[in-house]
């Protein structure tokens, strides 16, 4: 068959040099828009330190470190007494409980999902739990403040208050009121909210178990909960705390879920059901209409909100690559 | 492989042992080398590709066959670390000097991968998209060329009826077919197969094989095959390379009747690889 | 039967109903926050959330619409600019830079980012736009969600041209194609819906964004188109009604709450459907 060996000639290399040289300058052009955008990733961070720095700087200058142990937050005091230590507190203690709650829960719906589930019910719970993580914050906070918060303060509040009256420091913990608003409320709220990161990121990390090692575990005689206790677990573990890291990252800096339902209360208070604040509802409710030394003081929180969150997230992160590395071998 | 005495002596008839008249020389190799990082994977190649001939690369899996048949089109260049020193030429260009244009090389040195690789596109799409990189030609010239080359490919019977169809839904062999026909409309002097059967049935493989053999009429031809009896059914000259090395290049019906490195007997008798 | 065995089947089963208990209680939560959504929105949603704008404080005269409007705005050009900057961005990163030092600095830098509180991004975006323009203003909002939008256009972007076989792009590559070309017209082709997924995905994440809104675009109680004013916004003005005296106020907070919910889980599952087609295939 004799494929066109006339027209070879006519397509010498000559007429293909020109041609493909009308691509060059697009060519180097895309190259070098790809490589700004992806070099832009690193100036949002840099423009996110840069500009917190610059906010925060006045109030870093007036209240020095003493702003990290303060507990009074006087803002229309003259001059204003700006201390975090109510906020930092409030953050710490609703992502402690969150997780507390979200842990447990959340890696035994990725057993359930995994080990357990039925083929055919698995996509409809895990489709349900990764909407439950798409749902806005908002949505959350305005569900919590309408009908969880009312929900608590009637039952399970009065209902824990009345079991540890009276014993020490448990005691203290659950004391009453009991209140719509409270750093209780606020936690379980974020729980329910990062329940489902923790969920997916284990489902991923638990897939990654070679089926050979499981197998085995059967094979042997072990049940369900042994495989996952001694196969499972063990082979995943950084994998699964990073994705537990990464869910404290989000309840560290969740805003709005938060904001309606903890109470705007900077007073530290040992019970769990009395209102508190967090760094970011404190920002939220009150950055809008903050002027001077007090919205630099907002905007020094912040800035500690982003440090705390960048340290969590890049622990998360690592101990993720470092299961990814182990899974690529 | 237990009959393959049997298949080689019936496919290369009984060997009368004619060396090939020299065809002139498309891509030479002199002194070449080629390194994955701190790798030395090929060694001191030379070789000759004849105009218009089939040259096969045989040897077992990690001889460095396939890597040497991506230094002809410097694919290796699209990751890093990997080099080539030594000398090669297509007529008389350097393939390897580094100011070359590596689309123009790529135009002229076309490549038949191991996988079919149909683009994301219609069957027509699939000839059109690289004619149209090339030249600026009107519907009814395109219509042409896009028939031209699918006839070059064998597939033009096929699928005349459904050039608008995904070039995805062909079949294995009918997707490698496509990826020749689309590899001939560019018009390449030089077309490398790289395994170019291994992922499909028999009666493809047939198919292909016969294709190749009419496109040598046009085209200088270099396919990497694993398989023994391919190389002796297709091609004219044959390389056999072992560990990086090039231990013996001859005419095909030598190679598999009187080779002359113990190497290469021990390895088309099967006794390793 | 072996007392040991027995012991350790029964711890078995006490696990696995926990698990379960653990998937009920999830899947719970989804019911119920559904249910009350429906339940008090729709009631209130009815054409006069869409025709009219946000009712003044006491009155039980208006709607949305301003607002729906104003969500519309900010997140379409929000995701105009956020997502072919993140496109560009993530395809650096799986084509040009794949064995580079600084792709593994950027990718990490950016996955941090994908997870930073948003109020962060906005407390930015006020410091680096709001301050210097000398007030709130719709555009700063949209900067605001494309910062958001960003990170996870770019991470969506390179696990998805991830996925795309090499052996496509050497084909590619073998016609002679230059790389922006193998990139733009066989890898993008080839990544389509899976990339689309991702924009998807983003556009859903910041639909309902509040946090990074409340001090850049703020709020408007009037209808406007000007992206150099403050702008209504639906999540903005449930923050607001949700926390006022007046029950109006809050019957609208609740049909807010419902379309965004609705438009965010549409969103989300679409771009699983689109998903599961690209891996069907």
């Amino acid at each position: 068959m004799a494929v066109e060996s006339d027209v070879m000639e006519a397509a010498g290399p000559y007429d293909r040099a020109r041609a493909l040289s009308a691509f060059k300058l697009g060519d180097i052009t895309f190259y070098w828009i790809t490589r700004a955008c992806a070099i832009s990733v690193l100036l949002i961070l840099g423009g996110i330190i840069i500009s917190l720095i610059v906010g925060a700087w006045p109030a870093m200058r007036e209240y020095g470190a003493a702003f990290l142990w303060t507990q009074r937050w006087a803002p229309s005091a003259d001059p204003p007494v700006l201390g975090a230590l109510g906020p930092i507190y409030g953050t710490l203690i609703t992502s402690v409980i969150a997780m507390m709650i979200a842990i447990p829960v959340g890696l035994g719906i990725a057993v359930f999902l995994t080990e357990i589930c039925p083929l055919w019910l698995r996509r409809p719970i895990g489709l349900a739990v990764e909407l439950l993580a798409g749902i806005p914050s908002i949505i959350y906070g305005m569900w919590g403040f309408f009908v969880l918060g009312p929900f608590l303060a009637n039952t399970f509040q009065p209902f824990m208050i009345s079991i540890f009256d009276g014993v020490p420091v448990l005691g203290a913990i659950f004391a009453g009121p009991p209140s719509y608003l409270s750093l209780f409320n606020a936690s379980l709220i974020l729980a329910i909210m990062v329940l489902p990161f923790i969920t997916s990121i284990s489902v991923d990390v638990f897939k990654t178990v070679p089926p050979v090692l499981k197998e085995a575990a059967y094979g042997v005689g072990c049940t369900t909960w042994e495989v996952v206790r001694n196969v499972v677990i063990p082979y995943t573990r950084v994998g699964v705390i990073g994705g537990i890291m990464l869910a404290l990252g989000r309840a560290l800096g969740e805003t709005m879920a938060v904001t309606f339902i903890i109470g705007n209360s900077f007073k530290i208070q040992s019970s769990i059901f009395a209102p508190g604040t967090t760094i970011s509802a404190a920002i939220a409710s009150e950055f809008a209409e903050s002027d001077g030394l007090h919205q630099s003081g907002l905007i020094l929180l912040g800035l500690l909100l982003f440090v705390l969150t960048f340290f969590v997230l890049a622990a998360a992160r690592l101990m993720l690559m470092r299961l990814e590395k182990k899974a690529g071998n | 492989m237990t009959d393959l005495s049997v298949s080689v002596s019936s496919a290369s008839g009984p060997a009368p042992q004619v060396p090939l008249p020299e065809a002139a020389p498309k891509v030479t190799a002199r002194g070449l080398n080629f390194y994955y990082g701190e790798h030395h994977a090929l060694k001191n190649i030379n070789l000759t590709l004849g105009t218009n001939r089939v040259t096969a690369f045989i040897g077992p899996s990690g001889c460095g066959k396939s890597t040497l048949l991506r230094i002809f089109n410097r694919m290796y260049d699209l990751y890093p670390g990997q080099r080539a020193t030594g000398q090669l030429l297509l007529d008389q260009t350097n393939i390897l000097d580094p100011k070359l244009d590596l689309n123009l090389l790529r135009a002229r040195v076309g490549m038949v991968f191991q996988k079919p690789t149909p683009f994301p596109m219609t069957i027509y799409e699939n000839i059109a998209f690289g004619i149209r990189l090339y030249e600026k030609i009107s519907k009814s010239e395109m219509d042409g060329r896009v028939e031209k080359a699918l006839r070059g490919g064998a597939l033009w019977n096929e699928v005349k009826d459904k050039l608008n169809a995904s070039g995805l839904s062909l079949s294995g062999g009918q997707q490698q077919r496509l990826c020749i026909a689309r590899t001939v409309a560019v018009r390449p002097e030089v077309i490398l197969f790289d395994e170019p059967c291994s992922a499909l049935d028999p009666i493809s493989t047939a198919k292909i094989e016969e294709l190749i053999q009419e496109l040598a009429e046009d085209y200088t031809i270099a396919i990497v095959t694993h398989n023994m009896q391919q190389a002796a059914r297709v091609s004219d000259k044959t390389a056999f390379m072992y560990l990086g090395e090039l231990i013996e290049f001859d005419d095909t019906n030598k190679i598999f009747t009187s080779p002359s490195d113990r190497r290469t007997q021990d390895y088309i008798t099967g006794r390793f690889g | 039967m072996n007392p040991i065995y027995a012991s350790r089947r029964r711890k078995n089963v006490v696990i696995k109903f926990l698990c379960l208990c653990a998937a009920a209680f999830g899947v719970t939560w989804l019911a119920l926050i559904l249910f009350t959504l429906f339940y008090n929105g729709l009631t209130g949603l009815s054409l006069q959330v869409f025709a009219q704008d946000t009712p003044p404080p006491g009155s039980t005269e208006g709607g949305l619409r301003n607002a729906i409007v104003g969500s519309i705005i900010m997140t379409v050009i929000g995701v105009g600019i956020g997502a072919p900057l993140g496109l560009f961005a993530g395809t650096y990163l799986a084509e040009y830079g794949k064995h580079d030092k600084l792709t593994s600095v950027i990718r990490f830098i950016n996955d941090i980012l994908l997870s930073a509180p948003s109020i962060i991004i906005g407390l930015f975006i006020y410091g680096a736009i709001v301050v210097p323009m000398g007030g709130f203003s719709a555009f700063a909002g949209c900067l605001a969600l494309a910062v958001i939008v960003i990170p996870v256009v770019v991470r969506t972007t390179e696990d998805m041209l991830g996925l795309v076989p090499n052996p496509l792009r050497e084909a590619a590559s073998a016609l002679g194609l230059p790389r922006s070309l193998v990139i733009r017209r066989i890898a993008y082709r080839a990544a389509r819906s899976g990339l689309i997924t991702g924009v998807l995905l983003a556009t859903a994440r910041v639909a309902g964004e509040t946090a990074p809104l409340l001090f850049t675009a703020l709020s408007n109680q009037f209808f406007s188109l000007n992206l150099t004013k403050t702008m209504a916004n639906l999540p903005v003005t449930i923050n607001n009604f949700v926390q006022s005296p007046y029950a109006y106020w809050k019957e609208l907070a609740w049909s807010g709450a419902l379309l965004i919910t609705l438009t965010v889980l549409a969103l989300n599952i679409g771009a699983r459907i689109l998903g599961a087609e690209r891996t069907s295939k």
